[in-house]
C-alpha cells in the first residue's frame, strides 16, 4: 500500500514503479522519477532494461507490482489493476522507432491523437514535427527518411499523445556519432519545454552521465544503484556497481585503525593507504575499494610535486594502450603485485619516457579511494 | 483504409446472399443415365421437350456408380441403368417407387479406330490373332466392376477364351464414354464399346465396329426405376420413354426395345 | 458452353473466398503471433490439402458428409436432403480443402509486419479494432488479396474433390472442370474446348493479380 505521502508526490506528476516479474526475464526493481527529471536506466545488455519500460508501458503482461503516474495508478497487482497500454499515458520512442511503414510522417504523429479533435490533428501533428526540425518532410514516408529523421518522428509520435511519461528505449544506439551529437543536443532543448519524467534506457555509459540527472544500474533485472552520474561512478555502492560502470581498479583490502576520526587505514596486500574521510567500516572488516584513473596520479620526472607523498607506490609498467590524446597505462605494483591503471596525457607519456617495461610510480590521491562492502561477486 | 474494408465486406456479403438464394429452378428432374446413353437420351429429351414442354437434366456415368451415389441420398428422380441388378438393389433397399421397367436390351460392339491394324471381327478370332503376333497393345473397356458393359465385354472375352491372355492389356475406362474415348482417340487400338456408342455420328466417323453377337454374353437388360420423392415431370419422362416416340429413338441406336405388350414389371 | 456450370463455378469460388478470407484473417493472425504449444501441428494440419490426393480429401468428405455420418444425417434433417451431392457439401468441401491456399499467405504477410509496430500502436491510444484495421490490414494486404484471388482460382479449378463429393449434377454441383469432363466423355470436343478455354484465362487472371500484388504498392 502506497503511503499517503507517496501519493501526495504522486500527484505532481512522479512516476513510481515498483515491478516483480519471473518470465520471459526476471525482474525486481523499483525506482521513481521526478517530473522533469530525466533518469537512464543504464546496465549489461540483457539486463532487463527494455522490458522494464516496457512494463510501464503495459506491454508486459505478466508483471506484478505498482506502477503509478500523476497521481494515477496503471499498476497494482494487491488491487488487480493492470491497465493496457492504451489506458496509460505513456509515449515510448521503441529502439527501432517502430514506424508505421505506411503512413507518412504526418499520419504516424496523427495515429497518436486520437484524443485530440479530428479538424485539429494534422495541424497539431504538423506542429510537433516542426518542434522536431522535421518541417518539410511531412509528408514523406517513413523509408524515405535518415535513421535521424526516423528517430524525430518517434520522438513526435511519443508527445503526440501528451503522454504523463516519455520513454526512450536506446534511441540513439542506432545513429552514427555526428547525428547522435546533434539529437543529444535536440533532446536538451526538449526537456526545457517538458514537464513530465523522461526515463532514458542505454548501455552507453558516457551518454547517461551526460544526459540524465539520475542513473539507475540495472544488473539481470535488479536495480543495484540510483544517484547522480557523478555519484554512482564515483561511490558505486559495492564492487559489482563498480564493474559496471567501467571502473578500472577494483581491489580488495582490510581496514585497520584509522589515525583520527576523519580518516581511514586500508592494508591493501602490504600496502597502507590512507582514505582521507571517514567510512562506516570497522576496524578488520574485509572492504573492496575503487579508485578512478583520474585519481591515480603518475609521479613525474620532469615535474615532481608535493602530491608524491600521498600513498605512493611504485612497479614497473606492465600495459600501455595510446588512444589518440590519452594513454591508459597498467603498472604492476612491486609492493603485492596488484595491476594499477592510470591515464596520462600521450604527451606527458612519451615526455617522461615511460613505456612497458619502464618503472614509474604513482600516487593514490587519498581523498579518490572509495570503500565499498566486500559483498559477493555477482 | 477503412473504406476499402467496408467495400470489401460489402462484396463479400452480397456474395454469400446470392450463394444463400440460389436459382433453383421449378421442377427440372436430375435424371441418371448409363453412359452408353450418351446420345440416345438427348435425343430423346429434346422429343420429350417438343412434346410436352418440359426439360429434364441428365447426368451420364457408370451405372455402379449411380447406384451407389443414390444409396448415399443423390438428388436423382430417375434412373435409367445398363442392367437389372443395380436397379433391383435400389428397389430392394426402399429407395424407388415400384420396381422399375426394363427399357432397352443393350448390345455389345467391337470398335476399331481408324488406321488400327485390327479387324472388326465378330467372332474376335482376329482379335485373338492380333494377340498373338503382337498387333494389340491395349483393348478398351468399361470397368467391369461397376459398369455393365464392362462386365458383358469381360464375358464375351471369356467366352473366347481370351480374357486370361488380355489382363495386362487392358485399358479400363470409368464408364463405356471414357472406354469409347481410349478406342476412337486410339490410344488403344481397339474396344468392347456399347453398340450405341459405336453407331452414334461422332464415334462412327472415328473407326468401324460390328455388333457381337448376343450369345457371347448374358443379356444386358436395361432396367429404369423412378426414385422417391418423383415429381411429375420424372414421372411424365418415365411414361414417355416407354412411348414409341421414344422407343424408336432406342431402336436407332442400336438397342433391342420390348414391345408394348412384353414390358415386365 | 455450359453457363450454368460457369455460372456455378463462379458461385462456388465467391462463396468459398468470402467464407475463407475472414476466417482466415483469424487463423493467420493467431499463428503469426501467438507462440502456442502444438502450434505447429496446426500448421502441419492446416497444409495437408496441399499433398494430400484429391480423393483421398474426397473419401474423407464424403464419409463426413454422407447419410452413414451423423453430420450428413443431421444435415439432411435440417435442410431436407443430404449434405453430399449439393452446392451446401461442395461448399463445405471447398472450405478445406482451400484452407492452406487461404491461411499460409495471409499468415506470412502478417509475420512479417515489424515486431514492435503492433505494440506502438497500442502505445499510441490505439484500440484492437483500430489497431487491425488501420495497421494490420494495411500492411498485410497483399497477402490477403492473395489469399482471396489463389482461393478464387483453386476453387474454380478444383475437380477430384468434386466429383468425388459433389457427383455431376446439372445446376447443382456440375462445376465448369466437371462439365469439360462430361463433353469430353460426349465427343465434344468444341464445347470442352470452349469451356478450357475460358477457365485457362480465368485462372491466368487470379494469378497475374495474386503475383502482382506481392509488389504492391503498400510498403512506400
Amino acid at each position: 500500500m502506497a503511503e499517503p505521502r507517496e501519493i501526495a508526490r504522486e500527484a505532481d506528476g512522479r512516476l513510481a514503479v515498483r515491478v516483480t516479474q519471473h518470465a520471459p526475464i526476471p525482474l525486481e526493481a523499483t525506482f521513481d522519477c521526478a517530473p522533469g527529471e530525466l533518469l537512464a536506466l543504464t546496465g549489461p545488455s540483457g539486463g532487463g532494461k527494455s522490458t522494464l519500460l516496457r512494463c510501464i508501458a503495459g506491454l508486459e503482461r505478466g508483471a506484478r507490482g505498482r506502477i503509478a503516474c500523476a497521481g494515477g495508478v496503471w499498476l497494482d497487482s494487491d488491487r488487480r489493476i493492470n491497465l493496457r497500454p492504451q489506458a496509460r499515458s505513456v509515449g515510448l520512442v521503441f529502439q527501432q522507432y517502430a514506424l508505421f511503414p505506411h503512413l507518412t510522417a504526418r499520419g504516424n504523429v496523427m495515429a497518436a491523437l486520437g484524443h485530440w479533435p479530428r479538424a485539429k490533428r494534422a495541424a497539431r501533428a504538423e506542429d510537433l514535427l516542426a518542434s522536431v526540425h522535421l518541417a518539410g518532410l511531412e509528408s514523406r514516408r517513413p523509408a524515405q527518411l535518415s535513421g535521424g529523421q526516423q528517430q524525430r518522428v518517434a520522438m513526435a509520435r511519443a508527445l503526440a499523445r501528451d503522454p504523463q511519461v516519455l520513454l526512450l528505449d536506446e534511441p540513439f544506439a542506432a545513429v552514427d556519432r555526428v547525428t547522435r551529437q546533434k539529437l543529444y543536443r535536440e533532446l536538451a532543448e526538449l526537456r526545457r519545454t517538458l514537464a513530465m519524467p523522461i526515463v532514458l534506457v542505454t548501455h552507453d555509459l558516457d551518454e547517461a552521465a551526460m544526459l540524465a540527472d539520475r542513473m539507475c544500474i540495472l544488473h539481470r533485472g535488479r536495480t543495484l544503484q540510483i544517484g547522480s552520474p557523478h555519484e554512482v561512478m564515483t561511490r558505486p555502492a559495492d564492487a559489482l556497481v563498480a564493474r559496471l560502470v567501467d571502473l578500472r581498479n577494483i581491489f580488495e583490502g582490510v581496514v585497520r585503525e584509522g589515525r583520527t576520526a576523519q580518516t581511514t587505514v586500508v592494508d591493501w596486500n602490504g600496502i597502507v593507504l590512507e582514505v582521507s574521510h571517514a567510512t562506516p567500516f570497522a576496524p578488520g572488516e574485509r572492504v573492496s575499494w575503487t579508485i578512478p584513473v583520474s585519481g591515480v596520479v603518475l609521479h613525474r620526472r620532469d615535474r615532481p610535486s608535493r602530491g608524491e607523498h600521498e600513498n605512493p607506490v611504485a612497479g614497473r609498467v606492465e600495459e600501455s594502450l595510446t588512444l589518440g590524446d590519452d594513454t591508459s597505462m597498467g603498472i604492476r605494483l612491486d609492493a603485492n603485485g596488484a595491476l594499477l591503471t592510470l591515464r596520462v596525457p600521450t604527451h606527458v607519456a612519451r615526455r617522461n619516457g615511460i613505456g612497458i617495461g619502464v618503472r614509474a610510480g604513482a600516487s593514490l590521491l587519498a581523498d579518490a579511494i572509495h570503500l565499498m562492502p566486500k559483498g559477493s561477486e555477482a | 483504409m477503412f473504406h476499402r474494408i467496408r467495400r470489401f465486406a460489402a462484396v463479400a456479403a452480397a456474395a454469400l446472399a446470392w450463394v444463400a438464394i440460389g436459382v433453383h429452378a421449378a421442377d427440372v428432374p436430375n435424371v441418371a443415365a448409363a453412359s452408353d446413353l450418351q446420345f440416345a437420351l438427348p435425343d430423346i429429351a429434346a422429343a420429350f421437350m417438343r412434346a410436352t414442354g418440359r426439360e429434364v437434366r441428365l447426368s451420364f456415368g457408370s451405372s455402379g456408380n449411380f447406384r451407389r451415389q443414390i444409396a448415399e441420398g443423390a438428388p436423382f428422380e430417375l434412373f435409367l441403368s445398363a442392367d437389372a441388378g443395380y436397379v433391383d438393389a435400389l428397389a430392394r433397399e426402399g429407395r424407388t417407387e415400384g420396381n422399375g421397367v426394363v427399357y432397352a436390351i443393350g448390345r455389345l460392339a467391337l470398335f476399331v479406330p481408324n488406321g488400327s491394324p485390327i479387324e472388326p471381327d465378330a467372332t474376335l478370332r482376329d482379335l485373338a490373332r492380333a494377340l498373338q503376333d503382337g498387333r494389340l497393345v491395349k483393348l478398351a473397356i468399361a470397368n467391369p466392376e461397376h459398369a455393365p458393359y464392362g462386365r458383358a465385354a469381360r464375358e464375351a472375352l471369356m467366352h473366347a477364351g481370351l480374357w486370361e491372355a488380355l489382363a495386362q492389356k487392358l485399358a479400363l475406362g470409368e464408364n463405356v464414354s471414357q472406354a469409347a474415348q481410349f478406342a476412337a482417340s486410339g490410344a488403344a487400338r481397339a474396344g468392347l464399346v456399347p453398340a450405341s456408342l459405336a453407331r452414334a455420328p461422332a464415334l462412327a466417323a472415328r473407326g468401324r465396329f460390328v455388333v457381337l453377337p448376343a450369345s457371347l454374353h448374358a443379356p444386358l437388360v436395361q432396367k429404369m426405376i423412378l426414385l422417391r420423392g418423383a415429381g411429375p415431370t420424372a414421372h411424365a419422362f418415365y411414361d414417355f420413354l416407354r412411348q414409341p416416340a421414344a422407343r424408336e429413338i432406342l431402336a436407332r441406336y442400336g438397342f433391342e426395345v420390348p414391345s408394348a405388350a412384353s414390358d415386365i414389371r | 458452353m455450359d453457363w450454368q456450370a460457369l455460372t456455378l463455378s463462379l458461385k462456388l469460388a465467391a462463396a468459398t473466398a468470402a467464407l475463407l478470407v475472414p476466417f482466415g484473417i483469424v487463423v493467420a493472425r493467431v499463428l503469426a503471433w501467438r507462440h502456442f504449444p502444438g502450434r505447429r501441428v496446426v500448421e502441419a494440419a492446416l497444409a495437408l490439402p496441399l499433398v494430400l490426393p484429391p480423393t483421398v480429401l474426397g473419401y474423407y468428405l464424403l464419409s463426413a458428409f454422407g447419410m452413414r455420418s451423423p453430420l450428413g444425417r443431421a444435415f439432411d434433417a435440417l435442410a431436407g436432403h443430404p449434405l453430399a451431392f449439393s452446392f451446401a457439401g461442395l461448399l463445405a468441401a471447398s472450405v478445406i480443402f482451400n484452407l492452406p491456399f487461404a491461411v499460409q499467405p495471409m499468415q506470412r504477410a502478417f509475420e512479417a509486419i515489424p515486431a514492435d509496430v503492433r505494440p506502438a500502436a497500442a502505445c499510441c491510444g490505439m484500440s484492437p479494432w483500430r489497431i487491425f484495421s488501420d495497421i494490420e490490414l494495411p500492411l498485410a494486404w497483399p497477402g490477403v488479396l492473395s489469399a482471396l484471388v489463389l482461393t478464387f482460382a483453386h476453387t474454380l479449378g478444383e475437380f477430384g474433390v468434386v466429383l468425388m463429393v459433389g457427383g455431376n449434377i446439372p445446376g447443382e454441383t456440375r462445376t465448369i472442370a466437371i462439365a469439360i469432363y462430361d463433353r469430353v466423355q460426349a465427343f465434344d470436343t468444341d464445347a470442352a474446348g470452349a469451356m478450357a478455354a475460358v477457365l485457362l484465362g480465368l485462372s491466368l487472371a487470379a494469378i497475374a493479380i495474386a503475383y502482382s500484388t506481392t509488389r504492391g504498392p503498400a510498403r512506400g
